[in-house]
């Protein structure tokens, strides 16, 4: 009889994770990490050593977890892992190839390991390999392939058995130009059209930017934020640099009392405004402050710049700063 | 799926039931090698002792006590009779095992293809359990198959050979010793290829191993007991608490069984600790 937290829920997709703590030593690399995905294009982003790696290999039940629960599709993965793993796909960072095989051999064998039946991986394999675009290079000893040629094969290997989740290790390592784009769009094409739930581990911005549509900022083992990528966060809200002759601490002191926050960057000013109605808040403050505005110019903010606003920020300030500029857009899922 | 078609579908189940992953892995791994000539080549080779001794069972029988001036040990279709046949074998052992074994767990781990194995619905026993039952199945290929089908062949060409030693009691004791020196010999070189990730190291250290049965002789001059080193002069004194003969001098075959239990369960521990989807690097 199946205990009862190794039980099913058939219906739930959903990747959760709460008060997990883990170690490979005795320095922690995971602290209280908590958060909830549901299917769609998450990018897990971080500087390296933050833990990304580890997390990932905590959703695929591959860690002993000391402290807190990691549940994935509905399976708690301390006592349900193998099964859980089912619906899953790994791209590991490294290596991730199987010497002396060719790349159809080695995708149907990992079919197979994943609960295919011969002839089912067999046609899975050929059909993975023809998506990823190695149709031509199939028989092949993947061990020469190159370093496109390997980082497709791994991602063949991981969606031959039609899994739910994708956990791509930076897939676009190595990869040249054209390469990076390729296999962004396949993962693009994959969650947005496909229903395939990816998380997408990498300390590339632009990747995410790219295919993602929620973030998860990792920084020394912590969850710093957890909220959407839109487009219409960087529309909505923007920083604004001005520059002018006057009474600065006066201009200051009208800028506060319109709720804008002015932050000395050498001799201009930032503030964080709404983008729309920033500008007229700004102009106000001056005409109050008979401050003579010599420079009043939009800087968007990039997922780039809250990204370094959060891993460079400390402890508490970082938390939260992300999603009180992002969530303004689309809130958490 | 067409070739023109590039778009993504699903997995559409053909409702066929799916083996155990310890299966998948077994059988790839016993199927592949016989793909390549040279190892094929081997392993008939390997057969040509079982060959010779069915010759001279065959002519025994027909040309009576004659051919018995070739020695005792290669008319003999007692149990006893096979042990020996089995120790001619160990050779065997060591050369087909090496190319079998040694890199069955570290080419794995060459390419961190560990991680992809654990990514499926698969645990450490399965990998094992595969993993081990390739290289016992190519142990049991120069030992104990030849030894069946030698028991076959005496029953059905020598006289005065009964159905019950020919085909019942001699293949069963054999297989008990089979599968147990073969667990051994698997679990023991499993454990050296994931030691490492150079295959050619770790068939070398198999190697070394083999060889201590030089080294214990050496040492058994000064004090029979230290024959105890003799890695595979354990597994056939062993023999003789099963098929029966002579025991090696200084060691008692409770000892040497002693000792590949040993060997199994230190096999499984290497395994245990080494074999894992996530290495730590200190």
């Amino acid at each position: 009889m199946a205990s009862p937290t190794s039980e099913v829920n058939s219906t739930d997709r959903a990747i959760e994770v709460r008060g997990l703590d883990f170690g490979y030593t005795a320095k922690p690399v995971l602290k209280d990490v908590s958060f909830r995905l549901e299917p769609g294009a998450v990018g897990l982003l971080g500087p390296n050593g933050s833990g990304k790696t580890t997390l990932l290999r905590a959703l695929m039940g591959h860690l002993p977890l000391p402290a807190g629960k990691v549940s994935v599709l509905g399976r708690d993965m301390a006592v349900a892992a193998r099964a859980a793993r089912r619906g899953l796909g790994w791209m590991p960072e490294r290596g991730g190839i199987l010497p002396g095989m060719s790349g159809v051999a080695m995708v149907a064998y990992l079919g197979e390991l994943g609960g295919m039946p011969v002839t089912d991986a067999l046609q899975r394999a050929h059909e993975a390999l023809n998506f990823v675009g190695l149709a031509d290079e199939r028989y092949r000893m993947a061990d020469t392939y190159s370093q496109g040629m390997r980082q497709r094969l791994k991602l063949a290997q991981c969606l031959v058995h039609d899994p739910d989740w994708l956990f791509l290790d930076e897939p676009t390592a190595g990869l040249d130009p054209r390469g990076r784009l390729a296999m962004l769009d396949l993962v693009h094409d994959l969650s947005h059209a496909h229903g395939f739930g990816v998380i997408l581990s990498t300390h590339l911005l632009a990747d995410v930017k790219a295919v993602c549509d929620e973030i998860l900022v990792l920084r020394d083992g912590r969850v710093l934020d957890h909220a959407r990528v839109d487009a219409g966060a960087e529309r909505d809200t923007a920083v604004f640099v001005l520059e002018g002759f006057g009474d600065r601490e006066a201009f200051c002191a009208a800028l506060a009392a319109r709720g804008l926050e002015p932050v000395p960057e050498d001799r201009a000013l930032l503030v964080t405004a709404d983008a729309d109605h920033g500008p007229a808040a700004v102009l106000a403050a001056a005409a109050a402050s008979e401050f003579a505005l010599r420079r009043l110019q939009r800087r968007t903010e990039t997922l780039e710049d809250l990204f370094f606003k959060l891993v460079d920020a400390s402890g508490d300030e970082a938390s939260g700063a992300l999603g009180a500029l992002t969530r303004g857009e689309g809130g958490e899922r | 799926m067409p070739v023109y078609e590039r778009g993504y579908r699903g997995w559409e189940d053909s409702g066929t039931r799916a083996a155990p992953a310890w299966w998948a892995i077994a059988r790839r791994g016993i199927l592949e090698p016989l793909k390549r000539r040279g190892f094929l080549f081997l392993l008939v080779v390997a057969w040509v002792p079982a060959i010779v001794k069915g010759g001279i069972l065959y002519f025994t029988y027909k040309m009576g006590e004659m051919t018995k001036l070739l020695g005792g040990d290669w008319t003999d279709i007692t149990a006893a009779g096979f042990r020996s046949f089995l120790e001619w074998q160990t050779p065997w052992v060591l050369i087909i095992l090496a190319i079998i074994g040694s890199g069955l767990i570290t080419k794995d781990r060459e390419e961190n293809g560990l991680a992809l194995y654990f990514a499926r619905p698969l645990g450490l026993r399965d990998y094992i359990l595969g993993k081990g039952l390739i290289t016992l199945f190519y142990y049991f290929a120069v030992t104990l198959f030849p030894v069946l089908a030698l028991c076959i062949f005496g029953y059905l060409s020598t006289q005065g050979a009964t159905g019950l030693q020919m085909l019942v009691a001699t293949p069963l004791r054999a297989l008990v010793y089979c599968t147990l020196a073969g667990t051994s010999f698997s679990l023991v070189l499993l454990a050296l290829s994931s030691m490492g990730t150079r295959t050619v190291f770790v068939a070398l250290w198999w190697v070394l191993l083999f060889a201590t049965e030089g080294l214990a002789e050496i040492m058994a001059m000064f004090r029979p007991e230290l024959r105890i080193l003799d890695f595979a002069g354990q597994h056939t004194n062993m023999g003789a608490l099963i098929l029966g003969g002579r025991s090696m001098t200084g060691v008692s075959p409770w000892v040497s069984l002693a000792v590949v239990l040993g060997l199994i369960a230190a096999g499984l521990a290497v395994l245990r600790a080494r074999v894992k989807p996530v290495e730590v690097v200190s």
